[in-house]
């Protein structure tokens, strides 16, 4: 046998230390959720490679994610949202579809014709959705025109996504890839997997007539303003090879989480949304669709700005969401971008972060 | 081995030092603009730099930020490439070990500043951590407000990044905190950016005065350490912030921390013009060592008497008076904020002549509470047949607390005020009958005073049980067969002679010993000949010299610790050398 080359051994040191970190930390969440309400849903519009559809989102409650609870990843609070004893039985998970159902048609006038379905871990993951929760699910969405999944690579094979194929649906699988950068994934969000996985997982969506939506994470922890916006402009160009439509999300705090332990102590700023901007602008002639629903913006929490342009620079990015078009940009300034350029020329990871 | 810093000065642990770069930078300073980062590891893997003369090149890190929880911290430790050039090693206060570099730069300085206790704690962990004489780097940080404190804390370089991206904010930095642009009506600053009407004055203008403001205030500080008066101007400055405030308080409760940094005596005076004044170190070591090392020998009552602003206080008209009245019937001691109480042995000892306080008239509770400590302490220690209080009405609040927590009685002379004649004729019949003291008593209990305060208790009877003074009080010669010591008035220290140095060894009180090398030391002893080092030894401590060539006596101009770690600079003033 070969001996572990140091980088790997180094990697697996860090990941047992993060995950042993992350353990305690989510250990300290004690709240429990009931397993017949899925976690949130809601009815909203997004843009898709055929144009821009209303849709309906649900993140179910599945008993979240096993990699959470190995200690999982640095910035992702989702496990905390799972119910107690670790598994929703198919009943449940159906009693979830129809609170679903309900609330769409009270908030829609018609049926949405995109789906997105996020479980905080793996909907392909059997020991999360059963195979006949699965399947009863996509009967139930089988007039509508797109679904999007959530999963690990891992769990994308064909004939799980057959089930949905098989509906006449157009079936996107969304991968949480965080970065195209291994290095950052391992040592920085604490994601197993590597960018040759998510690739492979693309091959396997590809060979079931499926799409590839990829989640990209800015600024994770340990990283300057600087290091994140270069990793995303280039996680962008790298993964739009693979994907058709890329997600690039800013990182918010949430609780019970690594990264919530850093902004408590004064060591991690979540990113400007000059950041976000810069990266969309940058990447704007990408071959895939690129877009940004930076949550809870504005706040100390989430991405933010100086507090005064927070909502015009959002407004902006959502309106590049929809419309792909650069100039946007354009429109909104701020006397912080200054701020934020000084930032950029000035902050070092062995100085997070330089201002609030 | 810190090859290319080198220190010069010290005041506390503060320093003026030398970072050896192509165009040297004195220290404390600006090096953001001379570094040359080698990267961060977190992203991507890094070449080993190949480094470079003109700048300070950051080693590869893989920096941990405020809160990374601990086996974080441990698991992505990183080690630190020897190259041909100043080096800086990225370290946390929690991860903070010698790395051979001859800077460090501290990762999570921006949770440490602004929480006085984080800070304080964290500086003084990662100062005994790495080598004494290497730099310490605190980035992203300083701010005119703040950079005397950090400075004093011991931190050698900053950027001005953070008064930067405040300007960009439209903060306007001063030494005293921070204003918003726009509620200036004028713009109160000489400096360049700052020659142009209010209204025309722009963020990045603001940027530029911050940058110009932080550097004087750097020329400041460096300038008060080379004096040996960074203290008393962060008395003032401190308090305009409250974490800076509560900073300097915690340092001074790091008693161990500042005490080994801080001088047995210095040239200059000690300006005591606040509260803080009595947490400093010097005050805290001379009570410490009056009331745990000093021994009275006099057998006569006490007098106490109030201070005098003259010093010594025996120069002063007032003390004549007490004096003539007293008739060298009783021992005398002064009662003094901040210092506590000075036995009149001890009252050219530093900084008991040293000392300018700022005369209110009031005593504070601090006060009271001070000096009514160290008075009691001191009787506890020192036992008198009487105690007799020449004080003022307003020391009495001091003099009745002790009276009652010892369960004892003062006598009271005075009416009105100590020096009038009535007080006089009272404290002179209240000593009728009482023996004198001869001359020759009262200095060779001198110098054994001086013995105790500076080499420890009883160090007074185990070096000088037998001797002879010869000269005049206060520049006493210490004689026995031959010459021992000399007292140095300036300081009311002694300086000891090889015989007495010889009989320091000898004696059972604790000896101060520099280890070298084979050579034989003229003049000086500079740091790389050095193998060992007591701990004990502070700057301006007798030291004994020993090596298998050698045997001398001298002052110290480093710590303990530096000696045995430096790798430059003066470390002992050899004042008499024999070989053997
Ligand atoms: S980010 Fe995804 S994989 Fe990571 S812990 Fe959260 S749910 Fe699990
Ligand atoms: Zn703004
Ligand atoms: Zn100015």
């Amino acid at each position: 046998m070969s001996q572990p080359s140091p980088e790997v051994y180094e990697a697996g040191k860090g990941m047992d230390a993060h995950n042993a970190a992350m353990r305690e930390i989510r250990a300290r969440n004690d709240q429990t959720y009931d397993p017949h309400e899925p976690t949130r849903v809601w009815v909203d519009e997004d843009n898709t490679p055929d144009g821009v559809r209303d849709s309906l989102t649900i993140i179910l409650n599945t008993g979240g994610c096993r990699w959470a609870r190995a200690g999982g990843c640095t910035m992702c609070g989702y496990v905390a949202e799972s119910v107690e004893g670790g598994t929703v039985a198919h009943e449940a998970l159906m009693d979830q579809l129809d609170v679903c159902l309900d609330h769409e048609r009270e908030h829609a006038d018609e049926p949405c014709p995109l789906i997105k379905i996020y479980t905080s871990g793996s909907f392909l993951d059997e020991r999360e959705v059963p195979a006949e929760t699965r399947r009863a699910i996509a009967e139930a969405f089988g007039d509508r025109e797109r679904i999007v999944v959530e999963s690990l690579p891992d769990f994308v094979e064909h004939d799980r996504l057959a089930d949905f194929t098989e509906q006449g649906l157009t079936v996107d699988v969304a991968v949480g890839l965080e970065t195209a950068t291994d290095r950052v994934r391992h040592d920085c969000v604490n994601k197993y997997f590597d960018f040759a996985d998510f690739v492979a997982a693309s091959e396997q969506a590809r060979d079931a007539g499926a799409g590839i939506k990829a989640y990209l994470l800015m600024k994770p922890p340990f990283l300057s303003e600087r290091e994140a916006v270069a990793d995303m402009i280039a996680s962008v160009e790298r993964c739009a090879e693979y994907a058709h439509t890329v997600s690039m999300n800013p990182c918010n705090v949430q609780r019970h989480t690594m990264v919530e332990e850093l902004y408590h102590d004064g060591g991690y700023r979540p990113p400007w949304l000059w950041s976000v901007a810069e990266v969309l602008h940058e990447t704007a002639d990408a071959d895939a669709l690129v877009i940004s629903d930076p949550v809870g913006h504005g706040s100390d929490r989430g991405p933010h700005n100086c507090g005064e342009c927070d909502d015009h620079v959002q407004t902006a990015i959502k309106d590049f969401d929809l419309r792909q078009d650069p100039s946007v940009f354009e429109q909104v300034s701020c006397e912080c971008e200054r701020t934020w350029e000084a930032v950029m020329e000035r902050e070092k990871s062995y100085g997070l972060p330089l201002a609030r | 081995m810190t090859e290319f810093f080198e220190i010069h000065a010290r005041d506390g642990p503060a320093r003026i030092g030398e970072l050896r770069l192509t165009e040297s930078l004195t220290t404390p300073a600006l090096v953001g603009d001379r570094i040359d980062d080698a990267g961060s590891l977190w992203p991507e893997a890094r070449e080993t730099p190949a480094g470079d003369r003109d700048s300070l090149t950051v080693l590869p890190h893989r920096a941990l930020p405020a809160g990374t929880p601990d086996e974080v911290q441990s698991a992505f430790a990183v080690d630190s490439p020897e190259i041909d050039g100043p080096s800086a090693a990225v370290l946390s206060s929690e991860t903070a070990t010698e790395h051979g570099s001859d800077a460090y730069v501290l990762s999570d300085a921006q949770g440490l500043v602004g929480h006085a206790r984080a800070f304080v704690e964290g500086i003084v962990d990662v100062k005994r951590a790495i080598p004494d004489d290497a730099a310490l780097y605190l980035p992203g940080v300083a701010t005119p407000a703040n950079v005397a404190l950090l400075a004093y804390a011991g931190v050698d370089l900053f950027d001005a990044d953070r008064a930067v991206v405040k300007g960009t904010q439209g903060k306007y930095l001063t030494s005293d905190g921070e204003q918003f642009l726009v509620d200036l009506d004028e713009l109160p600053c000489a400096c360049p950016a700052c020659q142009q009407s209010v209204d025309e004055f722009d963020r990045e203008d603001c940027a530029a005065h911050n940058g110009n403001v932080l550097r004087a205030r750097l020329a400041t500080v460096r300038a008060r350490i080379r004096r040996g008066r960074l203290r008393d101007y962060l008395e003032g400055q401190a308090r305009h912030e409250a974490w800076l405030t509560a900073a300097f308080r915690r340092f001074d409760q790091q008693y161990s921390y500042l005490e080994a940094h801080a001088p047995i005596s210095r040239r200059n005076e000690l300006l005591a013009a606040s509260e803080e004044s009595l947490r400093r170190v010097e005050i805290q070591r001379f009570a410490e060592r009056v009331t745990e090392r000093y021994e009275n020998r006099f057998s006569n009552p006490l007098v106490l008497v109030p201070c005098s602003a003259t010093k010594p206080y025996s120069e002063s008209q007032s003390h004549g008076q007490f004096h003539d009245a007293i008739g060298f019937r009783a021992h005398t001691v002064s009662m003094t904020s901040p210092i506590g109480v000075v036995p009149q042995e001890l009252e050219c000892t530093y900084p008991a002549q040293h000392y300018d306080s700022v005369v209110t008239g009031e005593w504070s509770a601090g006060e009271i509470e001070f000096v009514a400590s160290v008075l009691e302490a001191y009787l506890e220690r020192n036992d008198y047949p009487r105690v007799i209080a020449h004080v003022p009405d307003d020391y009495r609040q001091i003099t009745e607390r002790v009276e009652e927590s010892l369960d004892t009685e003062f006598e009271y002379t005075v009416e009105a005020h100590p020096t009038t004649s009535e007080s006089l004729s009272n404290l002179a019949d209240a000593l009728s009958g009482e023996l004198k003291y001869s001359k020759r008593e009262r200095e060779h209990n001198t110098v054994r005073a001086i013995a105790d305060y500076q080499f420890g208790p009883a160090a007074g009877d185990d070096l000088f049980e037998e001797i002879l003074t010869e000269g005049r009080y206060p520049k006493l010669r210490v004689h026995s067969d031959e010459h021992l010591a000399t007292m140095v008035p300036q300081y009311g220290t002694l300086a000891l002679t090889l015989a007495g140095a010889h009989r320091w060894v000898a004696s059972d009180a604790p000896t101060k010993i520099v280890e070298i090398d084979e050579f034989v030391p003229h003049g000086s002893v500079l740091a790389p000949g050095i193998v060992d080092a007591s701990e004990g030894i502070r700057v301006g401590d007798e030291v004994v010299v020993r090596g298998p060539k050698a045997f001398a006596i001298g002052r110290a101009t480093m710590h303990g610790r530096v000696m045995a770690e430096a790798s430059r600079g003066m470390a002992v003033d050899v004042r008499h050398v024999e070989e053997r």
